[in-house]
């Protein structure tokens, strides 16, 4: 088992290292000079001549990479090129904004989506299913700002329940932020939804077909009994992955909802770092995105491996 | 592109989002009334006396983290420029120049001197009254190079900095270095706003000015708030305060404005698709700024075969600028005929070539270049781009000019494709006095010169223009300026298209046109 987790681990690190080369190298292969990029077409050579300085540019590539990797490791990813404010704190302010909208997306989904999936593996084929199954796929296949708008739409404009926007900056307190979550966070487990309703689906049909049910049934177990105790467990384990993925999905996800609400968090301010060109904070937040994916999978993996026997014991059989 | 208006660059993404917010915002409200056929759009703002009082929410798209107050170099914040400051000169709603600060402003006889007398008893925010040595230090901020001011390009071979003088307290005396009777239009640009003497280092987060409003907070690409002063020299304003808030999604701004956060979407061109939905609403509808933008397809004149002028000429004669009024901009908007001054300044010129397919036919023959193909580029910075463009490819097929129209990345489009691409779709705000226009974007050398033209005669018939001290006769020069830009110029304009001002239905007195609002007379009616 030691030997699993150590391999899944290692993995997990060397994705990392190389994700961090690759979002390096990305920024590195921007269209003309980065200092002229950044700057825009009206700089004065002095103008450019002290950014290249400023970032750097006459050192070789890997010697950029190194340090820019060692201070990323010690929380420190350099400062803004546009606000000159540290990009470590500044990304921070962002991310736990959207920790708060990922945060009740991530309830909202998992809850509610596995409610439905059961309730769909229960009444397999009766019309509970169809219109569960139906309705979570037509979420599913339409994209995210158009869920969103159709939200604001309903409870903004129409019956004006939440606002259809968030005007306060970074900086607003939880509270103030608090009655904008919603609506974002619905629009992400809309989307969300689809996948782990059918995954819970199908474990449930699969658990409920099962000779182990069956003898529970045959126990004289109550069925809210055999689900809650006999099939949830087993069907909940492949559900796992598929949400730790959704969790990953969500730090992209993130990104066009949060435009379209005005959210101040990760996904806003990296659409605008792009557009200004603030490379520190693109990087920090590419690399950012990529520990989360990351983390997320490794967390899946090990997570199977906890509610799994089967995984849990291979090292040991073998 | 820093002087043109940036409607909150959006990537392609938020882009995406925003065509589809108006899709199904359409969708939606259209589907319910099953209206088919589109309804016309109001044309001007709600009539009416404002209560007094109030604060007005004004969504704006969210410049960068860099943003500034100081108006010799700022790029973006016209609203909050406009409230906090004065400039010596303003245009005034006919179009002419109309006193601000400065009382009145008289040449000598050759226009090579020119002396402002500044009104009396005008105090900053900060209770310093105004005197001539803040206008003469606003002149020198602005041509100081540490400052960075676009207008610095424009007033630099004219002012020099060390001769300003100031004889008395309301007095300001500009010695040109070239005579120009046209001086005192270039100072109603929007960098020449008047800050207090010696405030250069902090005056970009104060915002101390003279205006009518005086600012409580601001952050940069964030929200900000102003208040009314009680007792501003030109009177009270209607308005308490104004809030500012920065929202950079379009279909954002406009969700703000139906849901009824916010009362009026500034800097904000608004599609049609999303224009009938806002007008549709019951909390908000659509105020209309005419020949508020200036559409160009500038031919890069240093470009094969646009190098050529009877290839330009021909490329201008081969489309019908009605056609794309009708189809870009559904009526909403004037045929530009190529001359970039709008009808609506005094010294537009209303004679124009007229629409001749044979003849682009006939000229592109005798250039060599008959069967002409081109790439014409465009992107969805702008919801008329790709429209006016598209009725450019089709309305010129019939002089034998075959179009293919590209579409750009959004986000990289003026550093990428602007003043790069031999031909492609841009706009820029009107509101530039006529000689500030053509020094601009027409002069040989200038940094705003899109299409690379340099031509010495030209150069040459604005300096006889400028220097001209006997108005009718200037105003003949400036016209023939007009049609030398159009027959030998590398920029068409098709036409000039009003703003679709996203605004609530509780505002009034909304007025602006050019750079100007009227911050005196704006209020709301029952909030």
């Amino acid at each position: 088992m030691l030997s699993f987790i150590a391999r899944r681990v290692l993995a997990a690190l060397g994705t990392l290292v190389l994700s961090s080369v690759l979002v390096f190298l990305a920024v590195q292969a921007l269209p003309g000079d980065v200092a002229t990029q950044v700057l825009g077409k009206d700089a004065t050579p002095d103008a450019v001549a002290a950014l290249r300085e400023k970032l750097a540019l006459d050192q070789p590539a890997w010697e950029r990479y190194a340090d820019w990797i060692g201070g990323a490791l010690h929380g420190d990813f350099g400062s803004s090129l546009v606000s000159g404010k540290t990009v470590g704190g500044e990304v921070g302010m962002y991310l736990s904004n959207s920790a708060l909208i990922a945060l009740v997306t991530v309830l909202f989904a998992v809850t509610g989506s596995i409610v439905l999936g059961i309730l769909a593996g229960l009444y397999r084929d009766r019309w509970p299913d169809h219109l569960i199954s139906t309705v979570s796929l037509i979420g599913m296949s339409v994209p995210e700002f158009v869920v969103a708008t159709v939200l604001v739409l309903c409870f903004s404009v129409a019956l004006p329940w939440f606002p259809a926007v968030v005007l306060y900056g970074p900086e607003a307190s939880v509270g103030r932020l608090m009655p904008a979550v919603w609506l974002p966070a619905l629009a992400l487990a809309i989307v969300m939804a689809a996948y782990i309703v059918r995954m819970a689906r199908t474990s449930v049909i699969d658990v409920m077909a099962s000779e182990y049910v069956t003898t529970a049934r045959l126990k004289g177990l109550s069925t809210w009994r055999v689900v809650t105790r006999h099939a949830l467990p087993s069907a909940l384990l492949p559900t796992l992955h598929v949400i730790a993925l959704n969790v990953a999905w969500l730090a992209g996800g993130v990104a066009v909802v949060e435009n379209v609400f005005n959210y101040p968090g990760i996904g806003k301010l990296m659409l605008s770092s792009v557009q200004n060109r603030d490379l520190p904070v693109i990087q920090a937040i590419a690399l950012i995105s990529a520990v989360v994916y990351v983390v997320c999978n490794l967390a899946a993996d090990l997570g199977a491996m906890a509610l799994n026997p089967k995984l849990r014991t291979r090292g040991r059989t073998r | 592109m820093p002087d043109i208006h940036r409607p909150g660059r959006r990537s392609v993404l938020a882009a995406a989002a925003a065509g589809s917010a108006s899709l199904g915002a359409s969708w939606l409200l259209t589907g319910c009334t099953g209206a088919s056929a589109a309804p016309a759009l109001p044309k001007g703002a709600k009539a009416g006396t404002p209560d007094r009082g109030g604060t007005l929410r004004i969504a704006r798209p969210p410049a960068s983290e860099a943003e500034t107050l100081d108006p010799a170099s700022a790029l973006s914040a016209y609203e909050y420029l406009g409230a906090l400051y004065n400039r010596l000169v303003r245009i005034g709603a006919d179009g002419d120049l109309a006193p601000d600060l400065a009382e009145s402003w008289e040449p000598d006889a050759k226009a090579r001197t020119w002396t402002f007398r500044l009104r009396k008893g005008v105090t900053f925010h900060d209770g310093r009254a105004l005197t001539s040595a803040d206008a003469a230090y606003t002149l020198r901020h602005i041509l100081d190079k540490a400052t960075a001011s676009p207008q610095a390009a424009v007033l630099a071979p004219l002012i020099d900095p060390a001769k300003l003088r100031t004889p008395d307290a309301h007095t300001l005396v500009v010695p040109l270095k070239t005579p120009n009777a046209e001086f005192p239009s270039l100072l109603t640009h929007y960098n020449c706003y008047v800050i207090p003497d010696g405030s250069a280092r902090g005056i970009g987060r104060t915002g101390i000015g003279t205006g009518p409003f005086k600012l409580e907070s601001f952050a940069p690409a964030g929200p900000g708030r102003i208040t009314a002063l009680t007792d501003h020299w030109a009177g009270r304003p209607v308005l308490d305060a104004i809030d500012f808030y920065s929202v950079a999604d379009m279909s954002a701004r406009s969700n703000a404005l139906l849901a009824g956060q916010v009362d009026l979407l500034s800097q904000t061109n608004l599609d049609f698709a999303t224009a009938r939905v806002v007008a549709a609403s019951d909390r908000a509808t659509i105020a209309r700024v005419e020949n508020a933008q200036w559409y160009v397809l500038p031919m890069l004149t240093t470009e094969k075969p646009f190098t050529d002028v009877r290839v330009r000429q021909a490329m201008k004669l081969a489309y019908d600028p009605e056609h794309v009024v009708k189809v870009a901009l559904q009526g909403a908007g004037t045929p530009g005929w190529d001359n970039p001054v709008p009808p609506s300044d005094p010294g537009h010129l209303g004679a124009h070539p007229e629409h001749d397919p044979e003849q682009a036919r006939h000229l592109l023959k005798k250039a060599g270049h008959e069967g002409l193909t081109v790439d014409l580029y465009t992107s969805s910075y702008d919801p008329v781009f790709t429209p006016m463009a598209l009725a450019y490819q089709d309305s010129a097929r019939r002089a034998g000019i075959r179009v293919r129209v590209k579409t750009a990345s959004a986000d990289s489009y003026y550093t990428q494709i602007w003043m790069k691409k031999p031909l492609m779709a841009t706009y820029w705000y009107t509101g530039r006095p006529v000689d500030q226009l053509f020094t601009q974007v027409f002069r040989g050398g200038s940094s705003y010169n899109e299409t690379a033209w340099s031509d010495k005669a030209f150069d040459a018939l604005l300096d006889r223009a400028r220097q001209e001290t006997d108005d009718e006769r200037r105003r003949e020069l400036y016209g023939e300026a007009q049609t030398f830009v159009v027959e030998k110029g590398g920029a068409m304009t098709p036409m000039f298209a009003d703003r679709l001002v996203g605004i609530s239905r509780k505002v009034r007195g909304y007025a602006e046109h050019g750079f100007e609002f009227d911050y005196l007379g704006i209020g709301l009616k029952g909030a």
